[in-house]
């Protein structure tokens, strides 16, 4: 079968500048895919090529066998966005928002009308129906985004960093609902920063730097073949780097020196914790390898402007 | 272009936020004719002769009509829709949904000539009221008509300004050197007659003075043809300045 989203070669550019650069990926109906990047990496501009809202400059984008271009109205019909900002009508209710939206989608008033207190339900915003938008709580907006983008019942979902500048409450809310969307056959498209998002959601990701994709794989997967297992952390003076690397090289795959501390990067941290004890260093913890490990070696440490 | 039924969806949509702001629209819409009708058609018309044997109310009302019209659908077109663009995001969520760029564009417009048309329906209510009618119940009918078409162009040619504004403070170029002289230069409170020549061509490319001469026509009943030529070049300046309006938009809205 072939894949449900196919990218070749896709590049987006705005004048000079390299949004996209001609990458290229395959998603699967019914899978949950995602985009990491820092700022500015190109992930938006891709989901937004993808929900034809952005014209491609070159190489080819379909979707469902269709190629995405700004006037195809059967990608768009099939398609609910949650964007990165709240583009929620601020002049209307919570209700209306809904109803004036499922007309968008040319969705019956008498369908419409359960299916608004369906996803207002879903969603647990049905007693902010008449509410105005600016009444809302960041949460709820988000959370109506959610329920927005679900009118046309989409068989393609594309979240935007959904959860930014949520309460971890509203987030895990907003997780679970994507999850079960999911459940019920949905495609979703995820752009994200966050690491736990997208190892708690996506069953694929790629990571994105400068409108390429570095790495694409599972997330455990990504994690054990560029970092391993877990990470040793030792905070001290850089004059020790040469004798620490000496000594504890051998039992890690890789080491990093990242202003205060020291990384060894480790399958297994027990034989560097047990070397570490005979050479009674304070300041050193070991945790799990994670995600964001993966992300910062990959994309560097400097700041993104 | 890709316009579909959809403009009207986009049309609902802007008579749902209306809702809100109708008494206080609906006020200001009927007050601002008051004060043009009082003051220059009671208070100046008072130490004037007859014009074409009619008072200068009679005279004043048609033009005014277009006027009022202009100034509605211009003034949506240009904040309206700015604020929509700009501060509220609204067209980024309307084109992720089968409403095209073109349909949401066109279906502002169409908003832009409603509002011209509330606002210079009120007016002639107004006008109705103080004793200046239509010759005939067609022609009342025939100016709402004009006040529509008058709506989109006006709300159109307000379209391509928006389109290219980086800020309000943009608009006031549009409105204080281009919309405020027509309404000075175009017939609407005096006749044309006594302009020098180069004056009268000059009126001849605004817009507003051809709506003036068709609304003045179909208010009295008194048809001559220069109004087909008024009409036409209303016309292809509404067909020009629609598909313009509606590329500069899309042209901004689609990156």
């Amino acid at each position: 079968m072939s894949a449900f989203i196919a990218a070749r070669g896709l590049t987006k550019k705005y004048g000079d500048l390299v949004a996209v650069d001609g990458i290229s990926f395959d998603i699967p109906e019914g899978e949950c895919f995602g985009f990491l990047g820092p700022n500015g990496a190109g992930k938006t501009t891709t989901v937004r090529m993808m929900h034809c809202v952005s014209p491609v400059t070159s190489g080819t984008l379909t979707v469902d066998g269709m190629p995405a271009h700004i006037d195809n109205r059967a990608i768009k019909m099939m398609t609910g966005v949650i964007p990165q900002e709240i583009t929620l009508d601020p002049d209307l209710t919570v209700q209306e928002n809904m109803v004036i939206f499922a007309r968008f989608f040319d969705i019956p008033k008498r369908e419409a009308r359960p299916r608004i207190d369906e996803l207002l339900k879903f969603v647990e915003l049905e007693a902010k129906r008449t509410s105005k938008i600016d009444q809302l709580s960041t949460g709820m907006k988000r959370r109506l985004l959610v329920a927005r983008a679900l009118l046309n019942r989409p068989r393609l979902i594309v979240a935007d960093e959904p959860t930014t500048g949520l309460d971890p409450q509203a987030r895990h809310l907003i997780w679970q609902r994507l999850r079960q969307l999911k459940a019920q056959g949905a495609t979703l498209i995820l752009t994200t920063q966050y690491m736990e998002e997208a190892q708690q959601l996506c069953d694929r990701i790629v990571i994105m730097h400068q409108g390429r994709i570095l790495r694409e794989g599972l997330p455990q997967t990504l994690i054990e073949d560029e970092i391993g297992r877990e990470v040793v952390e030792i905070r001290i003076a850089k004059e020790e780097d040469e004798r620490l690397v000496r000594e504890l090289g051998p039992f890690a795959r890789g080491h990093e020196r990242v202003g205060d501390p020291l990384f060894f990067y480790c399958r297994d941290g027990h034989d560097i914790m047990r070397k570490l004890v005979e050479l009674d260093l304070p300041n050193t913890w070991t945790r799990p390898a994670t995600l964001e490990d993966v992300f910062l070696k990959l994309t560097g440490r400097g700041l993104i402007e | 272009m890709n316009l579909s039924y959809r403009v009207y969806h986009v049309f609902i949509r802007n008579l749902y936020s209306y809702k809100r702001f109708v008494v206080s629209t609906f006020l200001v819409s009927l007050i601002e004719p008051l004060f043009y009708l009082i003051t220059f058609g009671i208070g100046m018309g008072a130490y004037m002769g007859l014009f074409g044997g009619q008072s200068y109310l009679h005279f004043l009302v048609p033009g005014v009509l277009v006027s009022s019209v202009m100034m509605s659908s211009t003034f949506e077109c240009l904040y309206g829709t700015f604020v929509k663009m700009v501060h509220e995001r609204l067209y980024d969520s309307l084109i992720a949904t089968p409403v095209s760029a073109e349909d949401a564009v066109a279906g502002d417009i169409a908003w832009g000539a409603f509002r011209g048309l509330i606002s210079g329906g009120l007016m002639m209510l107004v006008a109705m009221a103080m004793g200046v009618l239509p010759v005939s119940i067609p022609s009342v009918l025939l100016i709402l008509v004009l006040m529509v078409f008058v709506g989109v162009l006006f709300a159109s040619l307000a379209m391509i300004v928006t389109s290219v504004s980086p800020s309000f403070d943009f608009f006031n170029y549009y409105t204080e050197l281009i919309i405020t002289p027509m309404l000075f230069f175009s017939g609407v409170f005096f006749p044309l007659d006594k302009f020098p020549a180069w004056m009268k061509s000059l009126a001849a490319f605004m817009p507003l003075t051809h709506a003036v001469n068709i609304s003045r026509a179909v208010f009295s009943g008194q048809y001559h043809a220069r109004i087909i030529w008024n009409f036409l070049v209303l016309f292809v300046l509404e067909i020009a300045a629609f598909s313009v309006g509606v590329r500069m938009m899309k042209k901004r809205l689609i990156k």
